[in-house]
Formats: C-alpha cells, structure tokens, sequence
C-alpha cells in the first residue's frame, strides 16, 4: 500500500483484538495501529482455523471427498459441495439432468439469501444496532425452514451428488408451493426493512463514506465478489456459468464502494436472488434428478470456479483410480483480505470492525492454504 | 419528634429509590427492548435484581490489574456518592447549605465520571494484550510499538466524556439556576411552588431536552456507548470486575439512572424526593419515564463514533446555552 | 429452594468460544439468542463477552492448535460455579478432523474439548440445533444451582 506510506510514520499504540471478541465472532487475531483512535495500519492474522481439509480429502473416494468439501464452511455449505461435484463432472464428462441443475440453482440462490441476510446482520450488530439485527435474523428464519425443508438439516445441508442432486432434494407439488409462499414472504419482509433501513439518519450516517475502497484498488487487492461489484466492476461468476444460462438477472453493481453501497447491494442482490428462485420455479423441467450411467477414469488436474455468495470459489482437484489426489481450494474470503485491511485505514476504531465486516469475511473458509501463492 | 420524621423521610427515600432503582433495568429490557425487537424478553427481575444477587454468590477473585484493591474499591465508592448525591436531593437535607447546591451536584457527577478513568486505566483483560496469541512472530508489521489494552482506550474516551461529552448535563443543570436566580436547591423549589414547574416554561423545555440527551450520555447508553461499545471494546472499564464487584456494578447503574431522574423531577418540576410526601409518586413516574425513553431512543441507534457524537454533543450543548439565554429574558 | 440457587437459576450469563469450527454451530448458537424466533433471552439466558461475567461457557469446534491457549485462558478467568457446554460434533469428539493425518499425532487440532477443560455438558449435532443448544444449557444448570 504505496500511497498510504506517508501515514505510517506516526503510529501511537497497538490495539490488539482476538481471538475471542464480540465484533470479530469468528476466530482471528486483529492489530490496529492508532494514532488517536484512528487506524493507521492494520494486520490481520488468519490461519487460526487451520484444520487441514485437503490432507483429510487426499485419497478418498471421490464422493466421499464431496460430501467432505460441505464441512469447510457452515455458512456456503452447499456451494462447496456443488462445486467440489462440478470438478468431477467436467473431469468425467457427466452429463447432469435438466432438473437437478435448477434445483441446485434453487439451492444455490436460497444459500445466498441466507449468506446476504446474515451478513446484513452481522454488520448491523457490528454498528451496534441490536433491533436490526434481530428483525434480520428473524427474516433470515424463513429462508433457514425452507432449507431445511428441502435438505432435512439447517446448515449442512449439501444438496449435489455426482451426476445430480439427492433424492431427498427432490421438489414436489408442496414444497413448490412452500417455497414460492416463502419467497413473497421474504421479499414483503426485506423490502420493509431496507425502506426503513435507508430511511434512518443514524444508520446512514456511520456507514456513509465509510472503508471507501475504489474500484482501481479493489482491482489492485485482487477482490472478488460482491465486494468487488460494489466497487463498482461489473463482474459475476453466474454470467459465465453454463447452468445460470437460462435464467434472467440483472448483476448489481453500487459506485461507491463504501459501507453503505456494500450493504445495499446485499440487499439488491437478494431481490435478484429471489428472481432466479421465481424463475427457476416457474420453469422447473420434468425429468431424473440424477443421472448414475457414468464411469470412473483417471483425470488430470481439473478446475471449477463459481460464484459463492461471497465471491469467487475454486476447487481443483485430479482422480486417481477413483480417488482424489492434489486437491487445492480457493475461498472467496482470501481475496477479500487486502480489502478488509485497507479500507480499515483512516477511519476511527470502531469504524475498523464494520471496516472488515462489510467485506464479508469467513475466516473459517479462509484457513485453507499454508502457503499464499500472489496471482 | 422532628428529627425522627426527618430520619423517617431520609432513610425511607433512599431505601424505596434503590428498590425502584433494582427494578429499572428489567423494565429497560423487557417492555421496550424486547417489545421493539418482537420477542418475549427477560423476565423483569432477572437483569435488575437476579443478576446481582448471583454475582454475590460467586466466588471473589482478584482481578488482573496492577492495583486490584482499588480497582474493586471503585464501583462501591461511586455506589456511595451516587448515594450522597441522592442524600442531598432530600429536603430534609438542605440545611447543610452550600452542600444542596447545584455546584455540589456537579462536583459528584465529576467525580462519578472520573472514577471511569480509574476503572479503565486500572484493568487489564484478558480479552486483549493478554490473549496468548503469537502474533509478535518474525514478520509482523511494527513490532516495536507499543501495545495496548482496550480499557485505555476506554479510559481514553472516559477523558473526553470529562471534558466536553457531559457538557449537555451540566448546561441543563444551570437553566434552573438560571430562571431560579439561586444556586441553592431549597430556592429553586420555591421558586417552582410560586412560579409553577421550570419544565413548563420555553426554556426550561429546552433545558429537559438538553438534560435527558445529557443523562444518556452519562449513562453511556447506546447511541453514546463510546466507553463500552461491543463491536471494539466490548465493556471496557468494566471488563475486570467479577462477583460481587460486578453486582456493585449492576446496582450502581440502576441506582445513577433513577438519581439522575430524580434531580430532574428537583429541579425541573419542583419536587424534591421525599417519601413521606404524597408528590413522591411524581418522582417514581420520571424515574420511570426516564429509563423508558432511553430504552427506545437506543433500540434504534447504533453506537456513535466522534463523528457524530462531536456534532451531537455541540448541538445540544447549543440549545442549552440557549435555553439559559430564554431563562434570563 | 435457596436464594441462591434460586438467582443462579434466574440469570444465566453465557460466553461463547469459537475455536475453529466451520462456521454452521456457531451461526446457530448466535441464531439462537439473537433470533427473536428462539430467543434465549425468555429462559432467563443472557450473552455476554466478558468472561468475568460468565457462567456458562459454550465451546465450539475442534480447538486448533493456536485456540489451545486463549481457550484455558479464558476458562481460568470464569469466576466459580462455572459450567461448560460443547456444542457440536467437532467439539465432542473432533469431527470429521480428528483423524486428519491417520495415526501420526495431529499438528492442527489440539482438541476435542474435553481434552483441554472439563466438559459438563455435550450438545451433539452437525450443526446443531437452536433447540437443542438451549436443552444443553439447561441440562448445566443443576450444577451451577448445586454448587457452593
């Protein structure tokens, strides 16, 4: 960070935070440097999480190495499943039945809501706005019962197997209906709230002009996601994904890059997520939901990349007798760091936690690599 | 037989305030948090009178600070001055003069403030420094520099509390001094039996304005929670205090809340606290209304950093100076 | 039934330690005080982030290696009764990482929970339920209620 040089020199104290703080909630060590109760510079240590995935997923049967990808995060659970089966499905040439992909869509969008809804939490919490929050949870409830409603868990519930989705995941007539009444539920609740979320002079006025990032140096930290459309890039993962292909939807992008603009675009984001759900619904295709005739063979190093609702995510691995071999995964909160850190800078202490929280930040995901390889 | 009566009214106000007092924070959480958050709450006894009873029946440690004793010592000594100052409010008091008076009160309120200082430069959590982490490893950025807890960072912001965050109060304070033309306590209530209640007139209006954004500050209730705000340092001054430290704690602030109501049921409506005098149910209904308010006021802010909390604090400090203004036209 | 026991039953202050789980029991746990739908708050639970206020600690996930140590810290500074609370199947038995690397002793996880501080009360669950969580802190309170 070049052009923050100069605001290094003067550095008063250290403020250690972590790894047990109510701001944070996840487990990770935060230094800021004050001057006068404003950051300065800030450090960042993750890896506290580390638990070694890969090495546990080195040389499990493919579908077993699948289901494991679901424990690397409780929050975009289903995204690391589906992927995870995505790198074999390229690698393999499996062809996934028309319907099983709209439900995993279906699945994928649900898990975004509730991604979106509980960061719009979370951040509110961190802004010390305990009845915001609280009505977040409480809109975020329903999205939760239809979860489980269609996967049989609350959070882990990883809808995708090789070659489709489990049987279990199956939508009938009912939970059809269920999801489309949910769907006007949330919409009439989040539309409530973001009108009177907007409305509030208090509210707006601690997250307005806040842990600016601009698009240029979202760009230079290498941001993916939602952090980076707020900026201003227009740049989503779905748009190149063949299984959104069908649907219509518009990619939300905010200018300013600030608390404010990150925050409201969750909320935009979440009218667009309820879109594909509309869609998805309405267009649901008859047919298998899995398709079994597949055969195992040695593959090389294959790679998938989607859209979390945090951002880019990566998995890579290569089969070997019908085992996984050299798995690499890629958590969108790893490309967002540079930002939290930098946006931290300049503004007041208390203004540093919701600096990092409006990144959107899994530390959890994060702690995969050892080793941080710059791109 | 007067002294008796006078005995009567002085330890009977301060028993019946303290357990209206024990009360106010489960009226706090549980009809107004609760109700604007759209769940069921507490039950009303629990944060107010069960919690501190429980921290009795705890096991006393000692505290991690460099002074433990007078650590623990603090929030009993601002126990007691809160006590004093409600001592004073009484109309059987008076007669110690120059100690009913405005100035007097303000000194106790100083007093009570700075002993936030005390409390945050003297702990030191755990939740900090203290974490065993090893982040002082080959490569962390500036490891020369000098670390610090979050309660000197809470102690910190207790100094600016001292020196201009409280300005609302006190400027709310010298509006009846104002209007009343005396410091004393005894002549502002007279003047209010002649003149009819300050609060009834268009500065004193300005000055309850003024006072109740005052008394949230004091009280360092959320939007002004700068000493102990959750998302940097969690309680702050507080961190330390365990068993029955933290029920001096607990009480102290139920008892603050209803004192500071009480001084402006005194000086703005013209009623003293005096149990044996059917008007002291005007003084519960303030003490009352007063922790209300507040509790709708922080269900729907989120905590203030400098940047709003400095033009907060000057634009109410302004429509106090003006209300002292209207009070001598 | 004791004045004691009577108001160590009727305010509850809980902690929570995150210590490296993968987010699902911890979302959870947060769901359950903070989502006016379960609302801990109603059964007389309050959270709080200070362990000097704590009665209940509730640890999730494994323990890694670098949790060791803040979770004893954190454990020593409850002021007695204290009682402890695992909640989920990382925090029970280590989860789907206790056997990361086979036989050789493992670098990352340091836990399950039980091997660092006494445990009173397992709420098992990948990820577990706000129910259940609140079942698992009821079940500790005997013995807050019962201590000296």
């Amino acid at each position: 960070m070049d052009d923050k040089e100069e605001n290094r020199t003067v550095i008063e104290a250290e403020v250690p935070m972590g790894t047990v703080h109510p701001g944070a909630l996840e487990p990770y060590r935060l230094r800021l440097f004050v001057e006068d109760e404003i950051v300065r510079d800030a450090e960042m240590t993750v890896g506290v999480n580390h638990r070694g995935v890969e090495r546990i997923m080195e040389g499990l049967p493919v579908e077993k190495a699948n289901s494991l990808t679901e424990k690397i995060c409780g929050i975009c659970s289903n995204i690391h499943i589906w992927n995870s089966c995505r790198v074999a499905e390229i690698a393999l040439g499996i062809e996934i039945p028309e319907r099983a992909i709209y439900i995993r869509i279906i699945m994928g969008e649900l898990e975004r809501l509730h991604s979106h809804l509980l960061y719009l939490a979370h951040g509110c919490e961190v802004l010390g706005h305990e009845t915001f929050s609280m009505r977040l949870f409480y809109i975020r409830e329903t999205v939760m019962d239809l979860l489980g409603m269609i996967g049989g868990n609350r959070v882990q519930y990883g809808s995708a197997v090789l070659g489709g989705v489990r049987p279990r995941c199956e939508l009938d007539q009912t939970r059809i209906q269920k999801l489309t009444e949910g769907m006007d539920l949330i919409e009439e609740k989040l539309t409530a709230f973001a009108d009177r979320f907007v409305s509030d002079p208090m509210v707006m006025s601690r997250i307005t002009g806040v842990g600016v990032t601009s698009a240029e140096d979202a760009l230079r930290l290498a941001c993916s996601g939602p952090t980076l459309r707020a900026t201003g890039v227009k740049s989503d993962l779905r748009t190149e994904m063949f299984e959104y292909d069908p649907f219509e939807f518009d990619v939300i992008t905010h200018e300013d890059g600030d608390v404010k603009s990150q925050l409201l675009m969750r909320v935009f984001e979440n009218f667009e997520a309820i879109k594909i759900i509309r869609q998805a619904i309405r267009d649901l295709p008859e047919g298998p939901i899995t398709n079994r005739s597949w055969e195992m063979k040695d593959v090389p190093i294959t790679k998938s990349y989607v859209e979390a609702p945090r951002g880019t995510l990566y998995h890579s691995y290569a089969l070997e007798d019908g085992r996984v071999r050299n798995c690499v995964i890629r958590t969108p909160s790893m490309a967002n760091i540079g930002a939290m850190q930098y946006s931290a800078i300049g503004h007041h202490i208390t203004d540093a936690q919701l600096c990092i929280v409006q990144c959107d930040p899994c530390f959890t995901c994060t702690d995969r690599a050892i080793q941080i390889i710059k791109i | 037989m007067d002294l008796i009566y006078s005995l009567i009214a002085v330890i009977g106000t301060l028993v019946v305030s303290f357990i209206v007092s024990l009360f106010l924070p489960g009226i706090e959480r549980k009809f107004i948090h609760a109700r604007i958050q759209q769940r069921v709450g507490p039950p009303i006894t629990s944060p107010g009178i069960m919690a501190p009873i429980k921290f009795f029946f705890k096991q006393t440690i000692t505290p991690e600070s460099p002074m433990p004793r007078l650590y623990n010592a603090l929030p009993l000594i601002s126990l007691i001055i809160i006590v004093i100052l409600l001592l004073f409010l009484i109309p059987e008091m008076y007669f110690l003069g120059a100690l009913a008076s405005i100035i007097a009160i303000v000194g106790l309120l100083k007093v009570e403030e700075i002993m936030y200082m005390f409390m945050g430069s003297l702990s030191k959590s755990v939740l900090s420094v203290r974490m065993p982490f090893p982040d002082l490893a080959k490569g962390a950025a500036h490891p020369e520099t000098p670390r610090s807890f979050f309660e000197e960072l809470s102690s910190l912001r207790a100094f600016r509390l001292i020196a201009f965050g409280s300005f609302p109060l006190y400027i709310a304070l010298f509006v009846s001094v104002a209007m009343a033309g005396s410091i004393y306590l005894s002549d502002i209530i007279a003047y209010q039996q002649t003149h009819g209640p300050i609060l009834f007139t268009v500065a004193g209006a300005m000055g309850a304005i003024v006072f109740f954004i005052g008394y949230m500050i004091l009280l360092n209730e959320y939007p002004f929670s700068i000493l102990k705000g959750k998302p940097d340092v969690v309680e702050g001054p507080y961190l330390e205090y365990a068993a029955k430290y933290r029920a001096y704690v607990y009480m102290t602030r139920g008892f603050l809340m209803f004192t500071l109501a009480t001084l402006f049921a005194t000086l703005f409506l013209g009623i003293a606290p005096n149990i044996l005098n059917p008007s002291f149910i005007i003084t519960l209904i303030v003490a009352l209304i007063f922790p209300m308010l507040m509790a709708v006021m922080s269900a729907f802010s989120p905590i203030f950093t400098y940047k709003q909390f400095y033009p907060t604090v000057a634009g109410v400090s302004i429509i106090g100076v003006l209300a002292i203004v209207a009070a001598f036209l | 039934m004791s004045l004691k026991s009577y108001s160590r039953g009727r305010a509850v202050h809980v902690m929570l330690v995150y210590t490296g789980g993968c987010n699902g029991c911890d979302i959870e746990i947060v769901n359950c005080i903070l989502s006016p739908k379960f609302d801990a708050e109603q059964y007389k639970v309050f959270l709080t982030w200070n362990p000097r206020e704590a009665d209940v600690l509730v640890v999730t996930g494994p323990v890694t290696k670098h949790n060791e140590q803040p979770l004893r810290e954190i454990y020593k500074a409850i002021p007695e009764p204290k009682a402890v609370v695992a909640a989920g199947a990382c925090a029970l038995m280590g989860g789907v990482y206790k056997n990361c690397y086979g036989d050789i002793p493992s670098e990352e996880i340091a836990g399950p929970v039980d091997k660092i501080i006494p445990v009173d009360a397992k709420v098992p669950g990948c990820a577990v339920r706000p129910q259940d969580i609140v079942a698992g802190l009821v079940s500790a309170l005997p013995l807050l209620l019962n201590a000296d």
